[in-house]
């Protein structure tokens, strides 16, 4: 894996197409960085959860907001990813409603942090692995 | 068809996620009431823990009614998210359609 890749995603949380179209461009990401399923996959669904956090109520409250993600390698394949929200209006209940959403993300992340300042950023690293041996054909 | 031996079949199709929600919530609560139910999420290729949650509130209430609730997956995604919600042995999980109305079959009415 390379070091140094970065993606920027900003959308409105009240789109109901967000989380897929965010879960769409991640897995794009991860697929370049020749990061192969299940962990693929899993970072994906780790990623998912907090995105669904970010939206879930403003889906019940039609509160306007974004959610945005950060995702960023490094040369120690490690891949940091940041998912915030900075709607301060939306009531959280991270512990509870979304206890089991946490629960997926610690299962698969090497490392969580919350910040609930001034909104929501769940950070999430992962362990992306030795690089895939190149071949030729 | 004899509602006390029938089986209930609610199939869902896609990525499941917190923006589909409702439409799993409508499509449990419209089960008949027979016997037993497949919930069958083979054309399911993603799920999030929204979804478990709505699948577990309707599998203990299920429970409470003495009906047993098998759930039919195609993508491992759907087996490896319960499992990582710590909800593995919650759910009466196949991969294959026979095995589970074999599983079903084999359940008493309590």
């Amino acid at each position: 894996m390379t070091g140094g890749s970065e993606l920027r995603i900003n959308r409105d949380t009240r789109d109901r197409g967000t989380p897929k179209a965010i879960r769409q461009a991640l897995g794009a990401f991860l697929t370049a960085l020749r990061i192969e399923p299940p962990l693929r996959e899993d970072i994906v669904m780790a990623v998912g959860e907090a995105i669904a956090n970010a939206v879930e109520h403003a889906y019940d409250t039609d509160d306007p907001g974004t959610v945005e993600l950060h995702a960023l390698t490094d040369a120690q394949n490690t891949l940091l990813v940041d998912v915030y929200d900075r709607g301060a209006f939306i009531e959280r209940d991270l512990r509870e409603g979304r206890g089991l959403g946490l629960r997926i993300v610690r299962a698969i992340a090497r490392a969580v942090s919350i910040d609930t300042e001034g909104g929501t950023r769940i950070r999430m690293v992962f362990d992306t692995g030795a690089p895939p041996e190149q071949t030729t054909i | 068809m004899d509602p006390q031996s029938s089986l209930d079949v609610v199939r869902l199709v896609g990525e499941l996620d917190v923006s589909r929600r409702s439409e799993l919530a409508t499509a449990l609560s419209q089960a008949g009431g027979g016997r037993a139910v497949l919930i069958d999420l083979s054309a399911v290729s993603y799920i999030d823990s929204t979804v478990v949650a709505e699948l577990l509130r309707f599998r203990n209430e299920a429970d409470a009614n003495g009906r047993p609730v098998a759930v039919l997956i195609g993508s491992q995604q759907l087996a490896r998210v319960i499992e990582y919600a710590g909800l593995a042995h919650a759910f009466a999980v196949f991969d294959d359609r026979g095995r589970a109305l074999t599983f079903l079959a084999g359940t008493s009415p309590t």
